[in-house]
């Protein structure tokens, strides 16, 4: 007798393991939904967080923008810090230091340095002067 | 042949199954041959369980696959973006500038509402600016109806915390712009669906769509500290001068990059429903001005780069100089023979004229049209306006134009031709897109670079010893230009000796070569009146101390360090016969 022809209890034994198989399938895909459809919930909570999380960002982002809109920062640090804008004159390169100590008022010339024209040239006239 | 065998083939699964089928049936032929019919029945059974079995099988592993393995949830579903989402706009450093931020419409429906006059009075006090018709028509209507929109997550709350019945909440986007009227002109603003109708809002309107989904922001080229810098000067000027309008502008000469782009009064992004047409005007990209003076550095790079005149050539400015119909004369005359350098330097008006005559009207315009200065501004802003020019290039129009007459430009067209003096004679265009670190831009060469450098040596002549004295920085080498152009009145069909456009365009560092790091700046004010020093309100005195301020503000963001200068600056007060321009 083969041994699916075999009885159990009057049952045929390859009933039996289709059955078991049938109640295993039906078992397997239960709790693999209900867990994950539990794990799904999770996730979309916790996607849900992130996004409300996300969106707080943003918004204290823009709010941390709007509160340091330059104007409005110069307004309250002129109006109850009596600060101001940083002079060019406070800012210096180490190589510049010595000049400004000679001239503090401004910095002179460097006597190797090319002659602009914008030294105010001579009147004499050109050849091929516009008149 | 079969239908079967002329769709497959006669394949090998095809085959395979046609034997199979026949397998079966010669099976039951058999049992039912041999006369065991119960044999029959069973094969049969089988068979049909085998099926129900395969299928089930089949059902199983999909659900259990589906389960499992579903990509479901996962992923960033929540940011997909809606149709009227925008990509973050940011400055250069990635400062926020226009962001959409999650708000809530309100809805109403009137059959769920258990109290009318309790819901009425919550909802009147909680959103006054809803106007109490419109709550009435919302509470009176037979459907679920849409109240407010735009509520911040705290009016959400605070209404929510009512526990009105029949008051719902839906999620929307709305766009803001969280520097309120800082940079406003040039970030522009959308409409409530989402489309950009102006500024920078507009000109990458489809950009920053497409950017939405990628949550990418899109860069501008502007630096929000040159902006500051640059609206708070222009606007003290503007209070100091009470102009109808102003215009401040900073580029990169050598990538046409604005880093700052002002225009006065402004308005807020936020509410431009509830601001002015002319407060809502860009000045710099859509009005155009006849600038004045400021086109004498035009003229002057013309003359030296056609070879028509050298620094040194002289010109008479003893007498006014007769073209055509009119008499051009200067504002504070010298009577002497000048240089090429001393007629930038007093803006004489008869000096330009008579090198404008020399360069000819053809070659003017050439390089007029070759400097971009009859056409619109090239930059993405669909604003960018178009110039008024000479309808004949004749002597009388070049010599007007030679000094800033009888053409208008937008301060944009401006600074881009200014871009091509200074950076070594290239036009480039101008954009108000971030450009990566060391890209390089290219355009038609206007000039060459010994005619630059002329400019550069002019131009600080000019604040050395010139009309610009007031735009000077210490250890900044700063040049620059005066503008004072008179104004056409159309009620006495001629120009006003009352209102007039004042400006100052400005270039620093002026020393190095062509390809040094190097800035143009810009500040022009409309109908300056005069302060309470009663000073003719020109160039010198209302613009170039402005541009002189914000150079000294802007120039450590840049990274252009004080150094030694090549010529010495006359510290000597700016007087009002140092804006000496035409009148």
């Amino acid at each position: 007798m083969s041994l699916l022809a075999r009885r159990v209890r009057g049952f045929r034994l390859v009933d039996l393991v289709a059955l078991s198989v049938l109640m295993l399938l039906i078992l397997g895909v239960y709790l693999a939904k209900t867990v994950a459809g539990r794990e799904r919930a999770d996730i979309a909570s916790a996607e849900r967080q992130i996004q409300g999380e996300k969106a707080r960002i943003r918004l204290l982002q823009a709010e941390v923008t709007h509160l340091e809109e330059p104007a409005r920062i110069e307004k309250l640090s002129e109006t109850y810090l009596g600060m101001a804008p940083v002079s060019i004159k406070h800012e210096a390169s180490p190589d510049l230091l010595g000049e400004i100590a000679l001239h503090p008022a401004a910095p002179s010339p460097k006597a190797d340095l090319p002659v602009a024209i914008a030294a105010a040239p001579s009147a004499a006239p050109s050849v091929g002067a516009v008149r | 042949m079969s239908l079967g065998q002329q769709a497959f083939g006669g394949s090998p699964l095809y085959r395979w199954m046609l034997r199979r089928m026949w397998g079966v049936e010669h099976a039951f032929e058999r049992t039912r041959a041999s006369g065991r019919a119960e044999d029959d029945t069973r094969i049969r059974i089988f068979v049909v369980l085998a099926f129900f079995a395969m299928g089930f099988i089949a059902l199983g592993v999909g659900a259990t696959r589906a389960a499992l393995f579903s990509d479901a949830g996962k992923g960033d579903a929540g940011a997909a973006a809606t149709g009227m989402a925008r990509a973050d706009l940011v400055d250069r450093n990635g400062e926020l500038l226009a962001v959409d931020l999650l708000h809530y419409g309100l809805y109403v429906d009137p059959r769920e509402i258990w109290d009318l006059s309790e819901t009425r009075r919550a909802l009147g006090a909680a959103l006054p600016e809803v106007p109490a018709e419109r709550l009435e028509r919302a509470l009176r209507a037979n459907r679920r109806t849409f109240l407010a929109g735009g509520l911040t997550p705290d009016v959400r709350s605070r209404i929510n915390d009512l526990g009105l019945p029949g008051v719902s909440f839906e999620p929307e986007s709305k766009r803001v712009y969280p520097l309120n009227t800082t940079a406003a002109h040039l970030i522009g603003f959308t409409d409530s669906g989402g489309e950009g109708l102006a500024g920078a809002e507009l000109a990458f309107n489809e950009d920053v769509r497409s950017g939405a989904a990628s949550a990418a922001a899109v860069p501008l080229s502007i630096d929000l500290r040159i902006q500051a810098a640059l609206e708070d000067e222009l606007g003290k000027a503007a209070a100091a001068f009470q102009p109808k309008g102003a215009v401040g502008i900073v580029t990169n000469v050598h990538t046409g990059e604005v880093l700052g782009m002002a225009s006065w009064p402004t308005y807020d992004p936020n509410r431009p429903g509830e601001s002015s047409p002319d407060a809502r005007l860009d000045r710099a990209a859509s009005s155009v001005f006849e600038m004045g003076s400021v086109f004498k550095a035009f003229t002057m790079a013309i003359g030296l780069d056609a070879g028509v005149a050298t620094p040194q050539s002289t010109f008479d400015a003893r007498t006014p100089l007769q073209i055509g119909y009119r008499t051009i004369h200067d504002y504070h005359a010298t009577h002497e023979v000048l240089t090429l350098v001393e007629v930038f330097q007093h803006s004489s008006n008869i000096g330009t004229a008579r090198l404008a005559v020399a360069i000819g009207p053809e070659r003017l315009q050439r390089y007029f049209d070759a400097l971009g200065l009859t056409r619109p501004a090239k930059v993405e802003l669909l604003e960018s306006a178009r110039p008024l020019t000479p309808k004949i290039w004749n002597e009388d129009a070049i010599a007007s134009t030679s000094f800033g007459h009888g053409i208008d430009v937008s301060p944009l067209a401006l600074a881009r031709a200014y871009g091509a003096l200074l950076n070594g004679g290239y036009l480039l265009p101008l954009t108000i897109h971030r450009l990566e670190p060391g890209a390089r831009v290219t355009g038609p060469r206007v000039i060459s670079d010994k005619t630059s450098l002329e400019v550069l040596q002019l131009m600080r002549a000019n604040v050395t010893g010139g009309s610009g004295k007031s735009a000077n920085v210490v250890g900044l080498n700063v040049g620059g230009k005066t503008g004072t152009g008179e104004k056409y009145d159309p009620a006495i069909r001629g120009y006003s000796h009352t209102r007039q456009v004042s400006s100052f365009a400005a270039a620093f560092p002026t020393d190095g070569p062509p390809s040094a790091p190097r800035y143009f700046v810009f500040i022009l004010l409309d109908e300056p009146h005069a302060d309470k020093t009663g000073a003719d309100p020109t160039g010198g005195i209302v613009a170039a101390p402005a541009v002189g301020k914000v150079i000294e503000r802007i120039a450590p963001f840049l990274g252009v360090r004080r150094r030694a200068e090549l010529v010495a600056f006359d510290p000597g007060p700016p007087t009002p016969d140092d804006a000496g321009e035409e009148r």
